[in-house]
């Protein structure tokens, strides 16, 4: 890479997201990017969540590109394994391996405005300078442990999901796991497998729905593999039976207890005692917290060395976990399956702007952007899986091509009309978010649960208000009335709406 | 509404506390008289009974409760009077009451209660249950936990008991609190509560069940050669609470638990023919009337470590 000349573009992460945008840059003709990636391998989230039983809750047919259709799935839904193959396989086939810097730990990026040149600020290298960024380091990204008093003083092992240690053997070991979410219900049916006792603290029970996980034949593979156009089919038949589920799951609406009776139907025929079941019966509207899709989870909590634990926490010990009933639970190894620091409130990376202004500063009430890809006074930056781009009750995979189409347009439209800015307008986007936050209120997301979904202040930050359709439709392509353009070698703003003003002005 | 709930969400869990705290085998659990002794046992057995049955009591109100700080204030309470239930378990241990793992036996009046919670209290509105667990509260603080602080020397029972009384005040003031916050509710509200409440053919069993529970109680409390004026002059501290605060005055069912809390001390009102009828009745169920002990009330456990 020269010292001197600017990289066209720079893309921060390694992951599902990273991988996808150097795909569709490639294909539209952009070749000058480098993907950064903190890691030693590609894969993101799923590198660092190998804990066992880790899965996709979406299947795969519709938790994959359909720019890069795959028809070999063996199951409805993978494992993190083979999801991880898919990504590597996307790097070979597409070339992209001599374009991952890994290794390469982003520690800032600051916005040049003289230049109209974003520095990327690499731990321990040389910053390196390019035209445009793709934030694409994801939201679940930094593991998070829980806020718990004592968790230091606790001296046994420690292993958070998100970075399993396949070194540790469970075999007749005392097991605690913490959390009951996504990652909990696979990890806690193959510990009790392993170890000699497994107890399972929960806070909050979730809504469980069955999954039914089939393995794809030979045959079915074949169809695929010779008539591309019957995988495509199966995809969108995938998606649409998604979209349905958004009428009960989005929206509180009479199909949002149907949700809840097939989960307590499910849970009916597979827990047999009423206690039990009581406790494992959420107190809030199906779809306000992520819904859990296992058929094996509430049998493994049932096998006799397992044990649910619902008293409130108090603390941790030197030997394992006071709860409130005064009792201290000892443990060799305590598993926190408490997911993610996900950035609501801040960007993962320090990010400074046009005129010196700290993302981070402007997202601590709760983060924000245009239709999720871009913020205003950040030009040339784009974001994936950004703010209000969750789906509740589809695969985040459709989204996330959505907003790389989008972001890809609006690099090539700044690389091909030689622009040295886009921005977006911050009415526009204060516009947006306005209705965005208007709509949310009506969801089950902002149905009085607390969840990774909002901040301590109960801001929505994270899930978008509507049916797939809707956001795919809205990125489909870039409204430059919604944009400041400055072309290179000038400082005049092409820009047509009533608040178009001189961005470095 | 000067209380802060969230403040007390605070204190509770800074305050919380841990069976492994206590030294359990501390000298001292030979102070008890033999003839104490012998009552003390059954004694102990059914107030560690009836915390148990206050949790499962305040697990019910945790669902009921109109926000989210308050359902987690009445999750900790849940287990803090299971806690306590296990405290009282360890002291019987202690004192050499148990026999091997022995948990002891609910008494029949004890029995019905938990077959009635286990089966209905889910269904009860935050009115019902915020006035009559106060009200058992009330009665369990003032009356049998004092008796045990006043008559028992061992060290490691008031250290207990302290801890266990400091817990029952933050509950005492958050029930308060919460009698208050329903009497700010609309008359029409506060009526149709009322009369939801009474035409369920289950609040009959439950009425049923408590009543000879607290006359059961006032029976072991005179056994023990306690003067029963102790559990009376808890009561009229409950009866003090409307006095004190118009505003919890104005929930209808605080209005009947207090009316009936003065027909339980008053010993001539004709009330207690029916009660004590009703104790010598229930006495005679036979336990296969009752359904199987739900799993809940076999979480008591007098090991500070599992």
């Amino acid at each position: 890479m020269s010292a001197t000349r600017p990289l066209d573009v720079a893309i921060i992460g390694a992951g599902f997201a990273g991988i996808g945008t150097a795909i569709r840059l490639r294909q539209k003709g952009i070749t000058d990017f480098v993907i950064f990636e903190r890691g030693t391998e590609v894969g993101g989230t799923w590198r660092d969540n190998t804990y066992p039983g880790a899965a996709c809750d979406i299947p795969s047919r519709l938790y994959s590109y359909s720019f890069a259709p795959n028809p070999d799935w063996s199951h409805t839904y993978s494992g993190s394994q083979e999801i991880l193959d898919y990504i590597e396989s996307m790097v070979g086939e597409f070339g992209l391996r001599g374009r991952i810097r890994f290794g390469h730990n982003v520690s800032g990026l600051v916005f040049d405005q003289a230049d109209g040149l974003w520095d990327i600020a690499l731990e321990g290298r040389e910053t390196v300078r390019a035209r445009t960024v793709v934030l694409a380091s994801g939201p679940l990204s930094n593991a998070g442990f829980p806020r718990i008093p004592g968790i230091e003083d606790y001296q046994g092992h420690k292993i958070h999901s998100a970075r399993w240690d396949h070194d540790y053997d469970f075999t007749g070991k005392r097991v605690a796991v913490v959390g009951t979410g996504a990652s909990a219900v696979q990890i806690v049916p193959e510990l009790v497998r392993q170890a000699a006792a497994v107890k399972v603290f929960q806070r909050t029970p979730g809504w469980v729905l069955p999954r039914l996980n089939r393995p794809t034949s030979p045959r079915t593979m074949q169809i695929y593999r010779q008539l591309p156009i019957t995988q495509s089919i199966a995809r969108q038949g995938w998606f649409w039976g998604h979209e349905s589920v958004a009428l009960g799951v989005v929206w509180n609406t009479p199909l949002t207890r149907v949700v809840e009776s097939v989960a307590k139907l499910h849970l009916r025929t597979q827990v047999r005692d009423p206690w039990l079941r009581r406790q494992l019966t959420p107190g809030f509207r199906a779809g306000c917290k992520r819904l859990l899709m296992t058929s094996d989870y509430y049998p493994a909590l049932q096998r006799d060395n397992c044990t649910l634990v619902t008293w409130p926490i108090a603390r941790l010990s030197e030997h394992g976990i006071r709860t409130a009933e005064g009792i201290e639970h000892r443990f060799d190894c305590i598993v926190f399956a408490t997911g993610f620091d996900v950035s609501k409130t801040g960007s993962p990376i320090p990010v400074t702007g046009r005129d010196g202004r700290v993302l981070a500063d402007e997202w601590n009430k709760g983060a924000y952007a245009y239709k999720s890809v871009a913020v205003a006074g950040y030009p040339n930056m784009f974001l994936t899986f950004g703010p209000n781009s969750g789906p509740g009750h589809n695969s985040a995979l459709v989204y996330m091509e959505a907003q790389i189409d989008y972001l890809t347009d609006a690099i090539g439209m700044i690389l091909h009309q030689n622009l040295r800015t886009l921005e977006v307008r911050r009415d526009k986007q204060d516009r947006y978010n306005e209705r965005l936050q208007q709509r949310l209120t009506a969801t089950t997301w902002n149905s009085g649960c607390r969840s990774w979904y909002l901040t301590e202040d109960g801001f929505n930050a994270t899930m978008f208000p509507g049916f797939g359709t809707q956001y795919v439709r809205q990125l489909a392509a870039v409204d430059t009335d919604d944009y400041l353009l400055t072309p290179a070698d000038t400082e005049s703003v092409i820009g047509t709406g009533d608040h178009a003003v001189a961005p470095f002005g | 509404m000067s209380f802060d709930f969230d403040d007390m969400l605070a204190k509770i869990k800074a305050r919380q506390w841990a069976l492994a705290d206590i030294d359990w085998d501390a000298p001292g659990a030979d102070l008890i008289e033999p003839e104490l002794h012998a009552k003390l046992k059954p004694f102990m057995a059914d107030l560690m009974w009836i915390e148990n049955v206050g949790a499962r009591g305040f697990a019910a109100m945790a669902q009921k409760a109109p926000t989210e700080t308050l359902s987690e204030i009445y999750r900790y309470f849940h287990a803090e009077e299971q806690r306590h239930a296990n405290a009282e378990l360890a002291l019987m241990r202690r004192w050499g009451m148990l026999d091997g793992d022995e948990i002891p036996e609910p008494n029949i009046n004890v029995k019905l209660v938990i077959d009635f919670l286990d089966k209905y209290a889910d269904g009860m509105s935050l009115s019902f249950l915020g006035t009559v667990i106060p009200m058992l509260e009330v009665a369990l603080d003032g009356a049998l936990i004092k008796f045990i602080t006043d008559e028992i020397t061992d060290p490691v029972a008031q250290e207990a008991f302290k801890k266990i009384n400091a817990d029952e005040s933050r509950h005492l003031a958050t029930d308060y609190a919460v009698m208050e916050l329903l009497g700010h509710s609309t008359a029409r509200k506060l009526f149709i509560d009322l009369v939801g409440g009474w035409i369920k053919p289950s609040l009959l069993i439950g009425v049923l069940s408590y009543v000879p529970l607290l006359n059961k109680m006032r029976d072991n409390v005179v056994e023990m050669g306690v003067d029963e004026e102790r559990l009376y002059a808890a009561m009229r501290r409950f009866k003090a609470v409307g006095e004190r605060n118009p505003i919890a005055n104005r929930v209808p069912m605080y209005r009947i638990v207090k009316m009936h809390a003065g027909w339980v001390i008053n010993r001539d009102h004709p009330y207690h023919l029916l009660a004590d009828a009703l104790v010598k009745i229930t006495a005679r169920v036979p336990d296969r009337f009752l359904g199987p002990q739900p799993t809940w009330s076999k979480e008591l456990t007098y090991e500070p470590v599992a």
